[in-house]
């Protein structure tokens, strides 16, 4: 097992900029998670770390190695495609022994490793099938253990359960997770869905247009995201966001009126409050609350409901906890309380969120 | 659902069954009516000709295959050995033009399909232009330059110039083919220890097998059936493909078209069975070629 | 100049070569082995006889060797292709591979003269004079000198069949009068009536030439007219069968079902050995006089090649093969009728009726012209007896439009051109592109992208070199012809002057018959309606056979395939049959549903039909098979989709099938279309471009201007240029209207 290292990748396609300079530190026996919408360049990412792109600018170490103008083949990883890319031509077994092969191991290894492989992912009755032969779920397993066997200082992973079904998709997050625990591997882990995203990772990146917009444990970058787009990208359903002035240790607007935590306090001028659904409490009997939510629909899930509506023309949603949701009805106007960790403000312009006034400063600059 | 209108559904589709075989039948007897000609004029020496449709011999007789196959009277001295030696040329020089076009296409299709090169589209064009030529006045300086090469009067020789004339075809055949595959097969390949030529051959090239053999077989046609060139470039009996010495049957004043026919038939014999051997490929491998032609 | 080009291309070939040599899997291809062990000097013959004449050969030719004359010499006979043998004396001799004796006509000695392939036999002894015919020699000489031995004529003479006919016919009046006492479907006479090459007997007798002394056309006048009349009186009245081939004169004389036919002597081999039959000298006209048919002689000569490697031997194998002994054997065995007097006067010989029947022949015969103008006569002089004796046109209107169309295929060769202006426009192109090349080089961009193309030039070099040196240079080359004019190894530079002669239809109509434009027309309707029934046929019976249910798919698709795999020469040549208006099987099927029978190639819409239903049977196989590949690749749960949805079949094959399989036809129909722009075999072979050049398609008038009428190479390399630019023109277009990635051009 390897740590990897990247720093101030580049990579422009044409005159498109992919990547704009990326740093990134993964350390040994880390699963790292690159999350992001479509185009953010997270897998472009992925294929220069495997080699299968060439950076550039920059550089990638895995180790203590200068990998960055290696072929694929000469930097030990293994990558698990979104589509499989199962050699349709090969059985599942030499799918499996593939590159363990062209690495030159001996037959008896090969065949050692392709037995425990298959006894952990349960492949053994599926040895001799060819792909076409295969479920989805199965072609998964396959893809993963194929990249498995070959037991690589790095594994990468491409949207692996994009192309599963939503029930399998759970099951077999579940089963990387663990794999991640027995094998203590390192793990490069690239999707654009964000339960994925929260559940896998060690440490979450999430990249923006080829930057990175912020990198942390996923609970940490949930609880403090850094900017709007993060904000927005995590938690279903989304952060209502609703611009807002602040000043006086309070943040005003239509329908809103929200005291400050210490740490925000300080803040004045234009803002965008940013509000998860989680984060709201019911007021009973229409009290006025911090936010006055004119509820439009409402969405019953039995233990939760969420209330779908506007607070002074901006789409808002809360949650709405246990039975207390039954007294809530279209039309109605209802007041909302503000959990004091719950609030977030983020800069109108660059959309940063808004820490401290140092932070502000660093911002603007 | 009631049992008599159930009935009458499959009372239906047994008819339209029943409709599509005739309407294929119609087609193969248009497919093969004018072959049975050849045939029938190939069995009948001595028939006069009668406005017949049914299209057989009325008095048959091998008379022309014999001739041919030279075992009977009539046939050139030298006859039987010499027909299989121009059998074996004809299989050598075919079976080598297959591979030799197979071979010089199958990488630049594949460079044409997965990479992104200078004079890519140039050249791409010049392959469209060369199907586009007539080769009206080509033979004579085609004959200077394989005399400059040396490889006149050599199956080598001939052998290249059906291959480099195969060659366009098979690779935009081929090319079809390999913009087929994902590129996420090279791919893993490459991150599972191949080079780029190793991804191609170990995975790339068993993918499109079938692409290759159909492509194989055309090539196979254009050196199998084809004499002119052969019979301008080859000067001496041992090296002659069989379509030259068929060709010797329509002489200046006259031809004898039923040993020709004779002859066409058992040339086109091998043809219909790698056809028949094939024809599963066939099908596959035209449509690996044409899903993103 | 060409030694560098043989430098250069030996040099770019290497690469190729090397990779050959890897994959070639047999020897054998070096120089033949037994010449180092043999003292004796190689004497190369070729020929392009039939079977008995090829037989007779060896035997003379082993005599030779065991002759004291033959004694240093061994012989290597090659038997060409006669559909080769012109292009192949052509390539071989100016190289040097050529032979050093070789046989051919008489008639073409002058054109191998003019383009250096012959030389001079030399002088000839006074016995050897003596032991030729006189005129015979003189058919070889051109200026003052001697070209060739003669070794046999050719011509024609009467076939009688003894149980329809017991006593000679003396005249050609009588023949006609055996109509009343022969059986429908029996013919008093069978000969090629619409062949310029036998009607030319009964020209003559009439007192009319083809071609007169001094090489002007001379098929017009009353002689002429008599002649058509005549013809059409012979076809109208069933004395002789329309529209007759050689092949079907052969049938009709050897299935007994003709009292006469007039043939050359390699009609006699086929006959069946239960016919009996004699040969007689050609009757007279009585029309004409009294005066008698008199056939065309050709006079069979051996050659010596220019850069023959062994002129001694070369010389004295001619005399031997010349020469009473060998004419002895060639008389015996080919039964061929030779020109040596003293073997002719071998009693034997001359107690031979059929020998000499032939002999008598020959004598009253005329010699084709040496003209090499006489190979433009036959075209415009065959087009108008055919014109005459199918359409309804006066005699004097063919006669007169076939003089016409004789000065148009004889057109004077354009003069020659200083080719300082090209040269300058060419060096003007050469430093343009420097000049771009190294404005590219230098840019930053574009070299980078050079770098990046590297590793795929490593996949594409040997793929660029052998199809640069192998394809594409040569049709240069051919291209670059198109700027010369005269017969090849005797051309002059004449700038642009081809292709303006082209495009103004040689200064006749530019709608008018044979003219570019109405040639590009046909072919242009030629390849939508083929294109369009390849389509429809090959689709149809592809989304017939594609349903899993059906039984026998296989054995179907086998069968449906079966026109691409059998050689197309001989299946379009069983079609033409098929279309014969007298023994064709289409008639034979329209008369059984009570229709009339149709003259196929006599009207332009249904010779037209005849080509494309040959073209379609043969093209549509590829279509078909293209369409199956392509519906295995159309998910099947699509089709359940639009079950479900209610679509009938029609809107589920067009809004669902076809969208799918329109892009992957795409670069099929596109390669479909330039095949059959440039299908010259389904042309040239079924319609020959009946009714009078109509159903010509561009490549077919550029093969007969390169190879049938004068070889004005020049003149067909213009229009094979002209045909790519239309094609390039045409499928770019075609790439535009259509999707970007429908039309396979991908520009």
């Amino acid at each position: 097992m390897a740590s990897l290292t990247l720093s101030q990748i580049e990579k422009t396609l044409g005159t498109t900029p992919i990547l704009r300079g990326i740093d990134l530190d993964v350390t040994d026996g880390e699963l790292v998670v690159l999350v992001g919408p479509s185009g953010c360049g997270k897998s472009t990412l992925l294929r220069t770390i495997a080699g299968l792109e060439l950076p550039d600018r920059g550089t990638v170490k895995i180790g203590e190695r200068d990998v960055t103008h290696l072929a694929p083949r000469e930097r030990d990883v293994a990558m698990v495609f979104q589509s499989y890319a199962l050699y349709p031509h090969l059985s599942v077994r030499e799918n499996l022994a593939f590159g363990l092969r062209l690495r030159g191991e001996t037959s008896e290894a090969i065949s050692a490793r392709i037995a425990d492989v298959a006894q952990s992912l349960g492949l053994e009755k599926l040895l001799e099938r060819l792909p076409k032969q295969l479920s989805g779920g199965q072609r998964q397993r396959v893809a993963m253990g194929r990249a498995i066997a070959r037991r690589p200082s790095l594994f990468l992973f491409d949207e692996p359960l994009s192309n599963l079904d939503a029930a399998l998709r759970g099951e077999v997050r579940v089963e990387i997770k663990k794999l991640h625990a027995k094998l203590g591997a390192t793990m490069v882990y690239v999707t654009h869905d964000q339960v994925e995203a929260m559940t896998l990772a060690d440490k979450l990146v999430v990249l923006r247009a080829g930057r990175v917009e912020q990198i942390g444990p996923p609970l940490e970058v949930y609880k403090h995201p850094a900017s709007r787009f993060v904000a927005s990208f995590l938690g279903t359903p989304g952060m209502g966001f609703l611009p807002a002035r602040a000043g006086g240790g309070r943040v005003k607007a239509e329908g809103v009126d929200v005291a400050l935590p210490d740490g925000l306090a300080a803040h004045e001028g234009d803002v965008v409050l940013g509000v998860r659904p989680h984060d709201v409490r019911l007021l009973p009997n229409k009290t006025k609350g911090a936010l006055q939510l004119t509820v439009d629909v409402v969405e019953a899930m039995g233990f939760e409901a969420y209330a779908h509506g506007h607070i002074g023309g901006k789409p808002f949603v809360a949650r709405l906890e246990g039975d207390a949701q039954t007294g809530v009805r279209p039309g109605d106007v209802v007041g909302l309380d503000v959990e004091a960790d719950g609030v977030h403000l983020f800069d109108p312009k660059s959309e940063v969120a808004l820490t401290a006034p140092p932070a502000r400063t660093k911002g603007a600059a | 659902m009631s049992a008599p209108s159930s009935q009458r559904a499959h009372g239906r589709a047994l008819l339209a069954e029943l409709g599509v075989h005739l309407l294929v039948l119609l087609a193969v007897v248009f497919a093969l009516y004018p072959v049975l000609w050849v045939v029938a004029l190939a069995l009948s020496p001595g028939d006069a000709p009668e406005p017949r449709v049914l299209p057989f011999a009325s008095h048959p007789s091998l008379e022309h295959f014999a001739a041919v196959l030279g075992v009977g009277a009539g046939s050139e001295a030298g006859g039987g050995w010499l027909f299989g030696r121009q059998l074996l040329n004809s299989v050598l020089v075919s079976a080598s033009t297959a591979i030799v076009a197979v071979a010089l296409a199958t990488p630049a299709a594949y460079a044409l399909a997965r990479f992104d090169f200078v004079g890519a589209k140039e050249g791409e064009r010049a392959l469209l232009a060369t199907q586009m030529f007539p080769g009206v006045a080509a033979s004579i300086p085609l004959y200077l330059i394989l005399d400059a090469l040396g490889l006149l009067d050599t199956r080598t020789g001939l052998v290249l110039v059906y291959a480099t004339t195969a060659v366009p075809f098979a690779i935009f055949q081929l090319r079809g083919a390999f913009a087929a595959i994902p590129k996420d097969l090279e791919e893993a390949a490459m991150v599972d220890g191949a080079t780029r030529f190793g991804a191609f051959l170990r995975v790339v090239l068993p993918v499109v097998r079938p692409a290759l053999a159909v492509t194989a077989l055309f090539a196979f046609m254009t050196a199998w059936n084809e004499f002119v060139l052969a019979a301008t470039f080859l000067s001496r009996e041992e090296t002659f493909t069989l379509p030259v010495v068929l060709q010797r049957y329509v002489g200046e004043y006259d031809a004898r078209w039923g040993r020709f026919a004779a002859g066409a038939i058992l040339v086109s014999l091998p043809v219909m069975g790698l056809f028949y051997a094939l024809q599963r490929n066939l099908v596959r491998g035209l449509s690996a070629g044409g899903v993103k032609g | 100049m060409t030694g560098s080009v043989r430098r250069l291309a030996a040099l770019s070939g290497l690469a190729a070569l090397s990779l050959f040599a890897q994959l070639s899997v047999f020897s054998g291809d070096g120089a033949p082995v037994a010449k180092a062990q043999d003292a004796r000097r190689t004497v190369r013959v070729w020929h392009a006889y039939d079977e008995a004449e090829a037989r007779a050969l060896r035997e003379v030719v082993r005599d030779f060797e065991r002759s004291p004359e033959g004694q240093p010499y061994r012989l290597e006979v090659l038997h060409v292709a006669f559909g080769a043998y012109a292009a192949k004396l052509e390539s071989a001799i100016p190289t040097g591979e050529g032979p050093d004796v070789f046989i051919d006509a008489h008639e073409r000695i002058v054109t191998y003269v003019e383009r250096h392939l012959v030389q001079p036999f030399g002088a000839l002894s006074g016995r050897e004079r003596f032991d030729f015919d006189a005129a015979h020699l003189e058919a070889l000489t051109v200026g003052r000198a001697l070209y060739g031995l003669p070794l046999a004529l050719k011509c024609g003479a009467l076939y009688v069949n003894d149980a329809l006919l017991p006593n000679d016919p003396a005249t050609l009046e009588e023949l006609e009068a055996l109509r009343a006492h022969l059986p429908v479907g029996t013919y008093p006479l069978v000969f090629e009536a619409e062949s310029a090459y036998w009607d030319a007997g009964l020209l003559h007798a009439y007192g009319g030439r083809l071609l007169d002394s001094s090489g002007r056309y001379a098929f017009f006048g009353p002689a002429a007219e008599r002649t058509l009349a005549h013809l059409r009186r012979l076809v109208d009245t069933a004395v002789v069968p329309a529209e007759a081939s050689g092949d079907l004169v052969k049938k009709l004389f050897a299935g007994g079902r003709a009292a006469t036919a007039i043939g050359g002597p390699w009609l006699a081999p086929d006959l069946p050995r239960s016919l009996h039959w004699h040969v007689a000298p050609l009757p007279s006209v009585r029309a004409a006089s009294g005066a008698p048919l008199v056939p065309y002689v050709t006079i069979e000569a051996a050659l010596i090649a220019t850069r023959a490697r062994e002129i001694e031997g070369a010389r004295a194998f001619a005399r031997f093969l010349a020469g009473p002994k060998g004419a002895a054997v060639r008389a015996r065995v080919a039964r061929q009728i030779v020109a040596s007097r003293t073997a002719a006067l071998d009693p034997e010989l001359v107690r031979d009726p059929f020998l000499s029947a032939f002999r008598r022949s020959a004598e009253h015969g005329l010699p084709l012209p040496t003209n090499p103008r006489m190979r433009s006569t036959f075209e415009p002089a065959q087009r108008a007896i055919r014109n005459y004796l199918r359409g309804g046109r006066s005699a004097r209107d063919v006669l007169e439009q076939g003089e016409r169309r004789f000065d148009d295929l004889v057109r004077p060769l354009p003069a020659e051109r200083s080719p300082a202006p090209a040269l300058l426009v060419v060096s003007l192109g050469l430093l343009l592109a420097v000049a771009v090349a190294v404005r590219r080089a230098r840019d930053p961009h574009f070299r980078l992208a050079v770098k990046r193309s590297l590793p795929a030039y490593a996949y594409v070099t040997h793929a660029v070199i052998a199809v640069g040196l192998l394809v594409i240079a040569p049709l240069a080359v051919g291209a670059a012809t198109s700027l010369f004019a005269g017969a090849p190894g005797n051309l002059h530079y004449v700038g642009l002057a081809n292709y303006v002669d082209v495009l103004t239809a040689r200064g006749g109509a530019l709608l008018g018959t044979g003219s570019f434009w109405l040639v590009l027309l046909v072919t242009i309707l030629w390849t939508a309606v083929n294109v369009a029934l390849h389509l429809l046929l090959g689709v149809g019976l592809a989304l017939l056979l594609d349903r899993p249910t059906l039984r026998f798919r296989g054995i179907y698709r086998v069968l449906l395939v079966l026109p691409w795999a059998v050689p197309s020469y001989v299946t379009a040549l069983a079609w033409k049959g098929m279309f014969h208006r007298q023994f064709g099987a289409v008639n034979a099927m329209l008369s059984a549903l009570g229709g009339e029978p149709i003259s196929w190639f006599a009207r332009w819409s249904t010779a037209f039909a005849a080509n494309v239903a040959t073209n379609v049977w043969l093209g549509f196989p590829f279509m078909m098979v293209v369409t199956l590949g392509a519906l295995a690749a159309i998910p099947q749960d699509l089709y359940e989709a639009a079950e479900v949805d209610g679509a009938t079949a029609w809107q589920r094959f067009r809004l669902v099938t076809w969208p799918l399989l329109a892009p992957s036809l795409g670069p099929a129909i596109a390669m479909g279309a330039v095949w059959t722009f440039n299908m010259f075999n389904v042309v040239f072979l079924v319609s020959g471009g009946e009714p009078d050049g109509t159903t010509d398609i561009l490549v077919s008038e550029a093969y007969r201007w390169a190879f049938t009428r004068s070889q004005q190479v020049g003149y067909a390399a213009a229009y094979a240029v002209l045909i790519f630019g239309v094609l390039w023109i045409g499928t770019r277009a075609l790439g535009r209207a259509t999707a970007p990635d429908a039309a396979g051009t991908k520009s």
